[in-house]
């Protein structure tokens, strides 16, 4: 076993079994794009990368069906996510991929500083195992690749004092998750400078302990890249994502689930030929929402850092 | 259902560990684009050979090509060998840059991947070192400037062997 796979082991670990004593809190990891930061950099075997990301995601607009609606309630709603990420190759074809979570939720109704709530603490982790039958190389322009992969319940779901604050404000879902995950890339030059990029996965979220199910979630996301020169890149693409009806005792909840369409631009800039630095935004195209009224994203931007050796 | 799926990618990460060996260089002939002349990697055996997979379009590669030279002539040729492998899918493309950035070693184009494809080449720059038994007991990933320097350090450990 490899030095590099023995450092990884032990940083999955050390993700997986942290808990954060000072914010013993919850966990809901609503709104926290887990699965579309999970770092899949490494790809040749031997390769370690390791990513630091945050997210900032504005939950303010009022939606009836597919229309917006006045908010009237002086209500503001977001969510700021911290997501470690690492990535290591054991072979050409097969590599893991962890993350783990920090998330704090914003909720403010009115204008008095009683109905501000905020929450934070350790959200859920992520273990992806992928499998890569065909990637890009001088000779080859297809990637497809494959992954089956774990959500953990990494956080605490009971943050509250005398009653325990609705499932979005928990930085941790409280529960398993089962992902199927599958990415196909073409490049458009042997340099693979130009690149279109798709990637979908798929989520049956489990139910916490008190019998609360996120709706299971599909996630398609589509887009081309272009790299300038060994330094500059920029991307642009849109992602289909749509989710169940939450669940409690079995049964639907209501105002939960629908469609969302999202145009996703970003930049990116390497620092060296190992530290990368990377900028995206998420600007809502068109949604569907079930039920009569849910408040949803009205925009989110990140950042990420990612490094590897 | 969760736990048993993570138990099984435990199972799968396990499995799907490398066994490490040093392999033997795959073995490929072509012509030189400067001398037009047979080059076969088997008749190198007993020298120590570098192999440098390059192509026109490849940043470092402007860098690494006559950093390699200097190298070479400093080292000298009677036990030691550079063979370069352009892969662009247009050799022309690697003429063009070879007469801006001219090299004293063979050059073979390698347009199909034949030889790349066997040497499970992913990116630019790629290069292996051989020993004098033809076995490969180093690859580099990337090139910067300076690189040459440890890398002749490598090679001149392997000719005193």
């Amino acid at each position: 076993m490899s030095f590099k796979f023995i450092k990884f082991a032990l940083l999955v670990f050390l993700f997986i079994g942290m808990k954060d004593p000072a914010f013993a809190a919850t966990c809901s990891c609503a709104g926290v794009p887990l699965l579309t930061t999970i770092d899949t950099s490494a790809s040749e075997k031997g390769e370690f990368f390791i990513s630091y990301s945050t997210e900032f995601h504005q939950i303010s607009d009022l939606v009836s069906g597919t229309k917006n609606v006045n908010d009237e309630t002086d209500r503001d709603r977001n969510s700021f996510s911290q997501v470690l990420s690492a990535s290591y190759a054991m072979t050409d074809r097969w590599s893991v991929s962890a993350l783990v979570s920090y998330v704090k939720h914003n909720r403010t109704i009115g204008s008095s500083f009683l109905g501000k709530t905020t929450t934070s603490g350790i959200g859920d982790s992520v273990i992806l195992l992928r499998y890569t039958p065909l990637f890009i190389t001088p000779f080859s322009r297809h990637l497809i690749s494959l992954g089956l992969g774990v959500r953990i319940p990494t956080g605490d779901d009971d943050f509250g004092d005398n009653f325990v604050l609705s499932e979005d404000m928990q930085p941790s879902t409280g529960a398993y998750g089962e992902i199927l995950w599958t990415s196909y890339s073409y490049a458009f030059n042997q340099a693979a400078t130009v690149q279109f990029n798709t990637s979908a996965n798929y989520t049956v979220n489990e139910e916490n302990d008190r019998k609360y199910a996120f709706g299971n979630e599909f996630n398609l996301f589509s887009g081309i890249s272009h790299a300038i020169g060994s330094k500059f890149g920029y991307s642009a693409g849109l992602r289909y994502r749509t989710t169940r009806a939450d669940r409690r005792f079995g049964f639907d909840i209501p105002n939960t689930g629908g469609q969302w369409l999202d145009f996703i631009p970003g930049i990116s800039y390497a620092v060296t030929n190992h530290l990368n630095l990377g900028l995206s935004g998420r600007i809502p195209v068109w949604r569907k929402l079930d039920g009569v009224l849910q408040f949803t994203t009205s925009y989110a931007y990140s950042f990420s850092l990612s490094y590897g050796f | 259902m969760a736990s048993d799926l993570l138990k099984l990618l435990s199972l799968m990460l396990l499995l799907a560990q490398p066994v490490l060996a040093q392999e033997s260089a795959p073995l490929f002939s072509g012509v030189d684009l400067n001398t037009k002349k047979q080059i076969n990697l088997s008749d190198f055996r007993g020298k120590v050979v570098f192999v440098d997979f390059w192509a026109s379009w490849c940043a470092p590669c402007r860098a690494s090509l006559p950093a390699y030279d200097q190298m070479r002539q400093e080292i000298g040729t009677e036990e030691f060998e550079i063979i370069a492998i352009n892969v662009d899918e247009n050799t022309e493309d690697g003429l063009k840059f070879l007469a801006e950035h001219p090299v004293s070693y063979p050059v073979l184009a390698d347009p199909e991947g034949d030889i790349g494809i066997s040497y499970g080449i992913r990116s630019l720059p790629r290069s292996f070192l051989l020993d004098r038994n033809g076995q490969i007991t180093a690859t580099y990933k990337s090139f910067k400037e300076g690189d040459e320097i440890k890398l002749k350090q490598e090679i001149e450990v392997l000719l005193k062997q």
